[in-house]
């Protein structure tokens, strides 16, 4: 008897220890991770909810509805096909995507502290959902859209000082109106419609990536803006290979800035070899490219090759933005905000404003600043020396009297026949300094491609 | 009389609940012969027996209330099957508490009861009906029943007699194999028939979860027997190396088991029905989405094996941790009578009651919330079923009908 009592007893012990973990493990689901999978496209609770409740409005910064619920409970998006990544779409059977799903819950009504009181938040919710007003502008958006012209490509334009989302464009594009009838052949067709270029596309960068080399380059005196360069067409970097200039051009005897201007790979592969990997690395690093954006948009993480690995080969077509090295256009973006933000990178972000049916200001963006990427003198510099690629250099086709434009192209190859075209930069307008990053794929050269683009978003701030 | 109190508190809030959400009234003369024969029982067990078992059966109570909501909630056609179900589990509480005589001679034919418990587990592999992926089945007339539900009470009361009989020959180290202290293989025997029947089950029927039910308490049980490890060690080692084999040629274990490892593989597949689960307990948070606020109807089968999930979204944190105190406090309230009951065999068939409680609400508790891969059983009194809700008030019956009279005015 005695010993079947504490046989009992010890297993009631054992037993009890299990449930009080298991109790544990139940506190920990609901509270820590119970937020975890509420943005999960695949959790239906977030297209529901728009059955019991009139999902809210989306504006841009000019208020002009980009996304609404018709009076038949249906979702409108006026601009279609151009503003297709920025809205997403929200749909119960293929969920949600875009700020559709990244800010269901704002749109459906919820908010965190609504959701936190559990049945008495749900009292005091109503029946309509909040509005939501968006950094974008739709007229850049749109002009942005019709450049690209059903090109595959990707623009993005970002308001230098705050971070502000101003054209987040990628083509091909989905129309959301129609997405659910068109869902399983957007999926088959081979140029990837639904595939957001701007924020997962990964390219090489080229020779946009030469500001930042220039910064590196001064920032850790391997050279200064007085030392003269010769450029004879040609630069040996050793086991019988060597770095070209575009169109086999010679540059003859340059200074920091015309290397810049002219785009000179001679000079910029020389002076990748001098800074060599370590501070290669340092440098990408500082520029974040190893934290991708989180968040409201959601990079891909750039591909940065182990420095370290590299022969002096690799390490001198990475001044020029070749070898292994792929970044996404939203990327460049910044490092162009940056520049034209005296050296402060900001996060880039897309929700201004959340408003509650009553007009109630609910959330509302604070300015995050991420990091100092480079001095305001070395920001004055390159602003200068970009703003000379502009007048003089490859970026002509940028140019817009009367307004401070800076740029630089790219033109970079990749394993097709035909090079990505590419444009960054950044330009004064009266109201605010833009910056944007421009690509098109298989566009051939920046100078061609890419800058004339640039032109067209600027006006498209002057009507 | 305290205890009497609450009950009715808890059986009567509930039902008002569901009367604002249900336009329909039908079911209300249902629920009141419900809470009539809840009532009297309630009232003759706290007149002639210990107040421990009064409070186990308010529990029950409460339980088998907050089910019949949730599943109104879930699917409004199964209310009053189900109140219907709880009304019957009571009357057979009623009989089996009147049959203490019985039950307590019942302990002295063993062989008897194990002979009837296999009997019982082979019924629907020979004239079964495959349900839901389990062939654990059989049809009378417009009924489907469950037998192994049923069986679970012959077993523990099998274990008991057998166990507290052959108890000293169980525990004699006659015999060393390997490193194990074994005794002769024929007392053995029924036991290893019984982790033999289980596995046959597992096997022919494909009851997971039931399986693990019956080996599981049949290892615990004679663990409190004997006090002997050796039952224990071998007992891992036997379910080690079957989980093993299972997983390698049995397609829909290996299954569970992936899922519950990575269930992003395959999210609207295999892992639809754990995946919902998480989303809707995660969704519960703190206070709950509220009751019919929720979205529990994603969860495929939420009436019956995720009706826990289904409880944690709408109530929330505090539902779900009320439930598994209240669970908890059931088991220990098992063991604390068990404690106190004068014979061996008894002491042993209360315990074994306790423990076939325990594991039924751990095992799909666990599952559901990807604590441990998923098997399917039912969660006592809650869980949409008749031989589920009958054969725990059954059990539930034989704790009370065994249990000492004591502490009645403490």
């Amino acid at each position: 008897m005695y010993n079947i009592k504490r046989n009992i007893l010890r297993i009631t012990a054992v037993f009890l220890v299990l449930f009080a973990l298991f109790l544990a493990y139940v506190i920990y689901l609901q509270l820590i991770q119970s937020d975890y999978h509420a943005h999960n496209p695949l959790n239906s609770r977030n297209s529901v909810l728009s059955d019991t409740i009139a999902r809210g409005a989306i504006y841009d910064n000019r208020g002009r509805i980009i996304a609404k619920t018709d009076e038949d409970g249906l979702r409108y998006y006026p601009f279609g096909e151009a503003m297709a990544f920025v809205t997403g779409y929200a749909d119960k059977k293929i969920g949600t995507g875009g700020a559709e799903n990244y800010f269901n819950r704002e749109l459906s009504g919820k908010t965190k502290d609504l959701t936190m009181m559990g049945p008495i938040g749900e009292l005091l919710r109503g029946n309509q959902g909040n509005d939501l007003i968006l950094t974008v502008d739709s007229d850049c958006q749109q002009a942005a859209f019709d450049a690209l012209d059903g090109r595959r490509g990707a623009v993005v334009v970002l308001d230098a000082t705050t971070g502000a989302i101003l054209a987040l464009v990628s083509s091909p594009a989905y129309n959301p109106n129609r997405i659910v009838e068109e869902w399983g052949a957007l999926n088959e067709r081979e140029d990837h419609p639904l595939l957001n270029r701007a924020v997962n596309g990964l390219y090489p960068p080229g020779s946009i990536i030469k500001p930042m080399i220039v910064d590196l380059a001064l920032e850790n005196a391997v050279t200064d803006e007085h030392e003269l360069f010769t450029c004879g067409g040609s630069l040996d970097v050793g086991g019988g290979f060597s770095i070209k200039e575009a169109h086999d051009g010679v540059h003859g005897n340059l200074h920091l800035k015309d290397a810049l201007v002219e785009s000179c790979n001679v000079t910029f592969g020389a002076l990748a070899i001098r800074l060599g990997a370590d501070n290669l690395e340092k440098g990408f690093k500082r520029y974040g490219f190893y934290e991708p954006i989180r968040g409201e948009i959601f990079e891909s993480a750039s591909h940065i090759p182990e420095f370290k690995t590299l022969d002096r080969g690799d390490i001198a077509q990475i001044g020029i933005g070749q070898s292994m090295l792929l970044v996404t256009p939203v990327r460049m973006a910044l490092i162009s905000a940056s520049i034209a933000n005296d050296g402060v990178m900001t996060e880039p972000y897309l929700m201004e404003k959340t408003i509650s049916p009553k007009g109630i200001i609910l959330t509302e963006h604070k300015k995050k600043e991420l990091s100092r990427v480079m001095t305001k003198e070395r920001a004055g510099l390159l602003k200068d020396w970009m703003e000379e690629v502009v007048l003089s250099g490859t970026g002509k086709a940028a140019k817009v009297s009367g307004i401070r434009v800076a740029g630089k192209t790219g033109t970079a190859e990749n394993n097709s026949d035909k090079e990505h075209s590419w444009f960054i930069g950044f330009a004064e307008l009266e109201k605010r300094k833009i910056a944007f990053s421009i690509l098109v794929e298989n566009g051939g050269s920046g100078a061609d491609t890419a800058a004339p683009i640039a032109r067209k978003l600027i006006l498209s701030f002057e009507k | 009389m305290l205890f009497c109190g609450f009950s009715l508190i808890f059986i009567h809030k509930n039902p008002t609940i569901s009367n604002v959400s249900y336009a329909d009234f039908k079911y209300l003369p249902w629920i009141a012969s419900a809470l009539i024969v809840a009532f009297i029982i309630e009232v003759v067990i706290v007149k002639t027996k210990s107040r421990r078992c009064a409070w186990m059966f308010s529990c029950a109570c409460f339980l088998s209330c907050l089910g019949i909501l949730a599943i109104a909630r879930l699917d409004y056609a199964l209310t009053i099957p189900q109140i219907r179900w709880f009304i019957v589990g009571m009357a057979a509480f009623i009989v089996v508490v009147r049959s203490e005589k019985f039950l307590r001679r019942l302990l002295n034919y063993e062989y008897v009861l194990g002979i009837l418990c296999v009997v019982l587990l082979m019924l629907p592999l020979i004239f079964g009906v495959e349900i839901g992926g389990n062939k654990n089945w059989i049809v009378l007339g417009s009924f489907r029943i469950q037998p192994s539900e049923f069986a679970k009470i012959l077993l523990v009361f099998f274990l008991a007699a057998y166990l507290s009989e052959h108890r000293k020959t169980l525990d004699l180290r006659k015999k060393r194999l390997l490193f194990f202290n074994l005794p002769p293989i024929r007392f053995l025997a029924p036991l290893i028939a019984i982790w033999g029947a289980s596995l046959l089950m597992f096997v022919v029927a494909k009851d997971l979860g039931a399986a693990l039910i019956f080996f599981a308490v049949a290892v615990v049980m004679t663990y409190a027997a004997t006090g002997n490890k050796s039952y224990f060690i071998f007992a891992l080692i036997f379910f080690v190396t079957s989980a093993i084999i299972s997983y390698c040629a049995f397609n829909h274990v290996k299954i569970r088991f992936d899922i519950w490892l990575n269930p992003w593989s395959d999210p609207r597949g295999a892992a639809y029905q754990i995946i919902e689960s998480l989303f809707a307990i995660e969704n519960g948070n703190v206070w709950g989405a509220g009751f019919t606020k929720g979205y529990p109807t994603f969860i495929p089968e939420a009436h019956t094996d995720f009706i826990f999930s289904a409880i944690a979204e709408e109530f929330g944190l505090a539902g779900s941790v009320s439930l598994i105190v209240i669970y908890a406090l059931l088991f220990y309230q098992c063991v604390l009578i068990s404690l106190i009951a004068v014979k061996e065999e008894e002491m042993l068939l209360i315990f074994g009651a306790g423990i076939m409680f325990f594991l039924q609400t751990f095992i799909i508790m666990g599952g559901v919330t990807k604590f441990f891969p998923l098997t399917g059983v039912t969660l006592p009194f809650m869980s949409y079923g008749g031989s589920s809700m009958v054969s725990c008030f059954m059990l539930l019956g034989v704790i009370v009908a065994v249990s000492r009279k004591e502490n009645v005015n403490v």
